[in-house]
């Protein structure tokens, strides 16, 4: 009895610090966000809390009449929609190209495609706004040796959501490569010599044996690119600031402007609670998904 | 009994830990006499020097903390809400509205209304009324800042102008015959990304921007002086955007913007950056619309945080700081102007391009002190961005942007 007990408390004991860590920095702040959203919290509650007033679910109902709210939940619907399966598809890709050899061209292309992600997004960004840049930026400068007209990239409301994509397409090709290229490296190569024996061609092989073996990697690549995406910030952060038209704004952006700029923290908090919301229901699904897969 | 004796193990370890995790934070606070300053900018050039002389005066170490503006007002809340911060600050003119409603700061009336130094009478009143509020002053003017316009003399010159436009519908002529010169040519750059730049001319155009807590965006004065920024984007004399140039591209060498309004950080970057020559530009007051070139006045004020536990030494900073002389060599450091009216006699202040700033400060104002002007700037941009980008109707944005100011300010 009294050894049972001990031994169903001692595991507990080791996952405790993690635990208390884990309660303190993440489950405390969203259950405190959770309350802040029901109140109109701003500047001057801070100080003083007596003057913070329970305003129900109107900062829930405000949100979804407010135009640049609705907005932003397009503009990261549309970079979740085209971000997340280019990034996919363009890191696959490269990976199954570089796996294809093992010289010293393979191996520095790796290293080039994977040097995007570990430097730091806002510098990254900062220097895009100079390519991008309407009159001096590198890129219209090319066009226009070719006779094209100067495209707005960051200053049209039509293309510079796609500039944005573009920049964080390039950022987020590496880290995912690398994922998919170790899990290429753990496919067994008897699958590959008994396939061509069998006549299979390259795409043929590629089709009923690559891909599927990278179902897990697929699978976490994808919910990992999933929440990134729906919390798209840093770059129509540093690059736009949401603009032109309201054209970049993201939700993530559009909380931060609330809360940060504006000082609206409860309507802010609201915001942030439906984006979280958001990204556990299209993670439950993926997760269902898979299990169907998974199962069949 | 050896169960007990794990569980007392068990417990106490754990508040062992609880203890170590909780109390990391506490300790520092008492112990020390070091005054903690937060500047925004780079601290190190523009007060490190006034802080030494300080510190050797007194003996009260003081630990100076640069932060960026960008992240100056993030900052700041977090001090507010934690209460926990420096012990004395820079506040921006436009931040002071929030702060003290977050009763961030110390109430220093006692001080200001018993001390040479510190009486309002000294400063600029634009200055003066960015620290006063409800009757009680939270803050001392530190530096002072306003807009002007920028003017390229030889460009003015070579379509027939020997002077800066002195109206409005002068600005408009000489802009147009400067737009003239060719493609991609303008004649002055209407701010679509400053959002006092509107309101701005709205009141050298006589309107009231809030009156008694009524918003009064819709006006006809307001429209009116949209309607006039928005004829020379229209017309292209100004572009539509922001060009993302350099300074050297937009108006060095043939000036593809050779007039614009700005505030007095752009002198010392014009004569790094532009190379030009001195003769080659110039500033003068702003062109008068139809009842005043009224400014916009920004700046800095010094204030106490309210939670430090140092503050009569934090005081004593804010007395030092203030002293003419103090502001004078803050001022050669930094090219920040002197809020202190008695010290635009000193030498240091002597240039003719400085002393239009001067003249300017007579007509200049802070834009309204509302804890939510940060807010209604940004939405201005907002609602100003299609008639920019898209000739959008003004007087139907402006009563829209009118409607939803005041059901923010009522709120």
């Amino acid at each position: 009895m009294q050894s049972n007990f001990l031994k169903k408390i001692v595991p507990y004991t080791f996952v405790f610090p993690a635990l208390l860590l884990l309660a303190i920095f993440s489950l405390v702040p969203i259950v405190i966000a959770l309350l802040i959203s029901f109140t109109g919290l701003d500047i001057t509650g801070l100080g003083d809390w007596s003057q913070i007033k329970f305003v129900g679910l109107s900062n829930y109902l405000q949100l979804f009449q407010d135009n640049a709210f609705l907005q932003s939940i397009l503009n990261t619907v549309v970079y979740v929609v085209v971000g997340v399966p280019l990034v996919i598809i363009v890191s696959l890709t490269i990976a199954i190209l570089i796996n294809s050899g093992r010289n010293s061209f393979f191996k520095m292309m790796r290293l080039v495609f994977y040097t995007p992600s570990i430097t730091n997004t806002v510098a990254v960004a900062v220097v895009w706004t100079y390519l991008y840049n309407p009159s001096l930026g590198l890129f219209n400068t090319l066009l226009a040796k070719v006779g094209i007209a100067p495209i707005g990239w960051l200053t049209d409301p039509n293309v510079a959501k796609l500039s944005l994509i573009i920049l964080a397409v390039w950022k987020a090709v590496g880290l995912n490569m690398l994922i998919f290229l170790a899990a290429l490296q753990g496919v067994p190569r008897s699958l590959y010599e008994a396939a061509e024996l069998d006549g299979a061609n390259y795409w043929e092989q590629t089709r009923h044996i690559t891909l599927p073996s990278l179902k897990f990697s697929i699978f976490f690549v994808t919910v990992t690119t999933l929440i990134a995406w729906f919390q798209f910030f840093d770059e129509p952060f540093v690059m736009t600031k949401g603009g032109p038209l309201n054209s970049t704004n993201s939700v993530a952006l559009f909380v931060y402007q609330n809360g940060f700029q504006n000082s609206n923290f409860g309507y802010a908090a609201a915001g942030s609670f439906v984006m979280f919301v958001a990204i556990i229901v299209a993670t439950i699904i993926q997760f269902k998904l898979q299990e169907k897969q998974r199962g069949e | 009994m050896k169960k007990l004796k794990r569980t007392v193990l068990l417990v106490g370890s754990l508040l062992a830990l609880f203890l170590f995790l909780t109390g990391c934070g506490s300790n520092k606070a008492a112990a020390n006499k070091t005054l903690t300053f937060w500047y925004a900018g780079d601290g190190d050039t523009a007060v490190k020097p006034i802080i030494n002389k300080f510190t050797k005066e007194t003996g009260i170490s003081v630990k100076i903390q640069s932060i960026p503006w960008s992240q100056y007002n993030d900052k700041l809340l977090t001090a507010a809400s934690s209460k926990n911060g420096p012990d004395i600050m820079l506040m921006g003119t436009t931040q002071m509205a929030n702060f003290v409603s977050s009763k961030s700061l110390l109430d220093i009336s006692k001080y200001v209304k018993n001390d040479k130094t510190l009486n309002p009478n000294n400063y600029f009143s634009s200055s003066e009324k960015t620290t006063k509020f409800g009757g009680k002053y939270y803050a001392v003017p530190w530096y002072v800042e306003t807009r002007v316009l920028y003017y390229r003399k030889d460009i003015l010159q070579s379509v027939g102008y020997d002077h800066a436009p002195r109206t409005w519908s002068e600005l408009y002529e000489v802009a147009a015959k400067l737009a003239k010169r060719g493609k991609n040519m303008y004649g002055f750059n209407v701010d679509s990304s400053e959002p006092t730049f509107g309101f701005m001319f709205a009141r050298q155009n006589g309107a009231q921007l809030v009156t008694n807590g009524k918003t009064q965006f819709n006006s006809s004065e307001m429209v009116g002086s949209l309607k006039y920024l928005n004829s020379f984007i229209q017309n292209g004399l100004s572009p539509k955007q922001d060009q993302k140039l350099t300074i050297a591209q937009s108006f060095g060498g043939k000036a593809p913007i050779p007039m614009f309004i700005s505030g007095p950080w752009m002198l010392p970057t014009i004569e790094k950056e532009a190379g030009l020559k001195n003769s080659q530009w110039a500033v003068a007051e702003l062109p008068k619309g139809k009842t005043s070139n009224l400014s916009v006045t920004g700046g800095g004020n010094l204030a106490v945080f309210q939670y430090s536990k140092n503050k009569a030494n934090a005081v004593k900073l804010l007395k030092y700081l203030s002293k003419r002389e103090n502001q004078i060599t803050y001022y050669k450091n930094s090219n920040s102007m002197p809020t202190l009216k008695s010290a635009w006699t000193d030498s240091a202040l002597k240039n003719e391009k400085i002393q239009v700033f001067r003249r300017q400060l007579n007509n200049s104002e802070s834009m309204p002190l509302l804890k939510q002007w940060e807010e209604i700037g940004q939405n201005y941009l907002k609602a100003w961005e299609p008639v920019a980008l898209e000739n959008s109707d003004i007087q139907k944005a402006m009563n829209k942007f009118n409607k939803q100011t005041q059901q923010l300010i009522d709120k």
